[in-house]
């Protein structure tokens, strides 16, 4: 028998209360560890979708949607564009690389994305890259005759079970127009696994009006300058009409994260108060035990365990509660993130990494354990100071 | 008698409570008092007659207000506290009326346990010495059993031979069968003297059972011993 299987035997010994009190540090670390791993996740969610393309070009209105519906096919659709304006960047002497991008309806929810191939195109600069799991990319069919051939991304693949050679469409006045799957993507990890991929010829087919329009529509272009210092001229010169707006995707991006700063503002607060009433909970819990076992522990001392033995089994028992507690939490939170990663993912387009190991788990862990063996220090001292022979009753 | 052969001596031993007031309540003055080594002491007196403070005061849970208190020629309020600690648990046993059992712990963990404190039985053996001493007192099938599941008759076994577990040689026990019915009182008392006989240990018991008086070597009368003026509330 050692100090340890003491302040074991009375966390066993009281069960309830024990089981309780690791619950609510559990419950709290989750809270912690969650909040975190899907807040880092939304960041560099946000970051790995937009950083490849410096500008997009997009009906007027508001930057933000644009750049969420363009990018992270979130957000409401934006108006359309028309392809000369495409066409007017693809001929201006400034651009390296403009992509064309027209947003569709969804299949099962994964949205229709209508481009080139130059969306998959491997550039130097390029952090993502696009590569085939199985099949082939889509023919870039003239506008007049439409192939109907569709790429998928990885996530739709599984998540809609087609295979390359299955043809599909959602409603009944799209029968007529069914897309083959020709290729599936492997993961990129961002919004583009959980898109169904397409030429503009297919789109414009598919879509009644686009049908008619002889110039046809798009949703925004991407574009990538030749040299950053053209940057602020293109951005002004489509800013100035009336049709169009340019936009950096970085600067949404800062607006984003700035909002998203107050509320991480507003969720450590939350998350102090919450770190505050486990810490009071445990607090309570360890030193009503305490007085509870006065006498057990007056009956120790009597049998010749010094007072920094009784010190030792209760923070030893704090310690032990909010280890438990902690890496069920650790534990639980992950759950808690990887489940709110998918709600994203599936809402949102946005795709997180909820299972990065860093410095934050045994950081997190630490001061759990640390905090925990702090809340336990009083009661722990009030064990210390039980005098014997007061406690030992009854008076004879 | 020299101090060789006395487990215990009490020169000018006083103990006062503070009150309120800012005065003192003496419950406890006793000039003179040795309990030869092997030897098998009772205390009696009535109620409040200062005979649980006596015992405290021996086994160094409660320090005296003045005097000295030698145990096996070591003048135990002497040394810090860690080490009184140690000592008390390398040279004293202690039952209690009450049992005050660990409800927590099985009757062996409980016996187990006194034997955490010191170095007194090496670990590999702590499991098997407190077998044997709950058999010795008849509790061979109840080692797993907690406190709340054992008789209070069992539960007073256990506390016999958690007093024993580190072997000490003085045994202090504060009217060990008082809370007991009178036959298993005597069964537990003939156990126990009978495990303290064999031992040779020195036995200092409160009691007032006939039984125990006539197995005495040395009767103590509280009210003879104790000068102390008011020792009618509090002992």
């Amino acid at each position: 028998m050692t100090v340890f299987t003491v302040a074991l035997k009375y966390l066993q010994g009281r069960f309830v209360a024990s089981a309780l009190t690791a619950f609510s540090i559990a419950l709290g670390v989750s809270l912690v560890i969650a909040s975190f791993l899907l807040t880092r996740g939304i960041k560099d969610g946000f970051i790995e979708g937009t950083t490849d393309y410096s500008l997009v070009v997009g009906a007027k209105g508001s930057p933000t949607q644009l750049v969420l519906n363009v990018l992270f096919r979130m957000d409401v659709a934006t108006p359309n564009i028309l392809y000369i304006t495409y066409a007017q960047l693809q001929d201006d002497a400034r651009v390296e690389v403009a992509v064309p991008v027209a947003l569709g309806d969804a299949y099962q929810g994964l949205r229709y994305v209508a481009t080139t191939d130059a969306y998959f195109a491997a550039f130097p600069w390029r952090r993502k890259s696009f590569t085939l799991a199985v099949g082939r990319f889509f023919r870039d069919d003239a506008p007049e005759q439409p192939t109907y051939e569709a790429v998928l991304g990885a996530a739709t693949a599984r998540r809609t079970g087609l295979r390359v050679g299955d043809q599909f469409y959602e409603g009944e006045e799209m029968a007529e127009y069914p897309l083959t799957v020709v290729g599936i993507l492997r993961p990129t990890q961002s919004a583009d696994d959980r898109a169904i991929f397409l030429s503009l010829a297919s789109f414009w087919g598919m879509n009644e009006i686009a049908r008619k329009m002889e110039v046809k529509p798009l949703t925004a272009v991407l574009v990538r300058p030749k040299r950053m210092s053209d940057l602020p001229s293109l951005h002004r010169e489509f800013n100035i009409v009336a049709e169009t707006q340019a936009v950096f995707p970085s600067v949404v991006l800062l607006n984003i994260f700035n909002l998203l700063g107050l509320a991480e503002e507003v969720l450590t607060m939350i998350l102090g108060i919450v770190a505050i009433v486990v810490l009071l909970y445990l607090f309570v819990s360890m030193y009503s035990a305490t007085l509870e076992r006065k006498r057990e522990i007056a009956t120790m001392r009597a049998l010749g365990a010094r007072r920094t033995t009784i010190l030792s089994i209760v923070l030893l028992e704090s310690c032990a509660i909010t280890a438990i507690g902690g890496i069920v939490g650790l534990l639980g939170g992950h759950g808690v993130a990887y489940f709110g990663a998918y709600i994203l993912a599936a809402r949102g387009g946005l795709v997180t990494h909820p299972f990065l190991i860093s410095a934050l788990q045994p950081l997190v862990l630490g001061s759990v354990i640390l905090l925990g063996t702090l809340a336990g220090l009083l009661p722990a001292v009030l064990a210390y100071r039980t005098e014997v022979a007061e406690n030992l009753a009854p008076f004879s | 008698m020299t101090h060789a052969r006395l487990a215990v001596t009490l020169h000018g031993v006083k103990k006062s409570f503070p009150l309120g007031n800012g005065s003192n309540l003496e419950v406890l003055n006793i000039g003179q008092l040795a309990l030869p080594a092997g030897s098998y002491t009772v205390l009696k007196g009535p109620s409040g007659s200062g005979k649980t403070t006596l015992l405290n005061l021996i086994a160094g849970v409660a320090v005296p207000t003045a005097g000295t208190i030698r145990v096996y020629d070591t003048e135990i309020f002497a040394l810090p506290e860690p080490q009184r600690d140690r000592f008390r648990a390398q040279h004293i046993g202690y039952v209690f009326q009450t049992f005050n059992l660990l409800a927590a712990f099985s009757a062996l963990e409980n016996v187990m346990l006194a034997m955490l404190f010191t170095h007194a039985i090496p670990k590999r053996q702590q499991r098997q010495r407190a077998g044997e001493l709950l058999s010795r007192l008849g509790l061979s099938m109840r080692l797993s059993h907690k406190p709340q599941h054992l008789s209070r008759g069992e539960q007073q076994r256990v506390a016999i031979a958690r007093a024993l577990a580190n072997n000490p040689p003085l045994i202090l026990a504060d009217e060990p069968c008082a809370s007991l019915d009178a036959n298993t009182a005597r069964e537990v008392l003939a156990a126990f003297l009978s495990v303290c006989r064999e031992e040779r240990k020195t036995l200092c018991i409160v009691s007032h059972d006939a039984t125990v008086l006539d197995a005495a070597d040395q009767i103590l009368d509280m009210t003879d011993i104790n000068r102390a003026g008011n020792r009618h509330n509090v002992t």
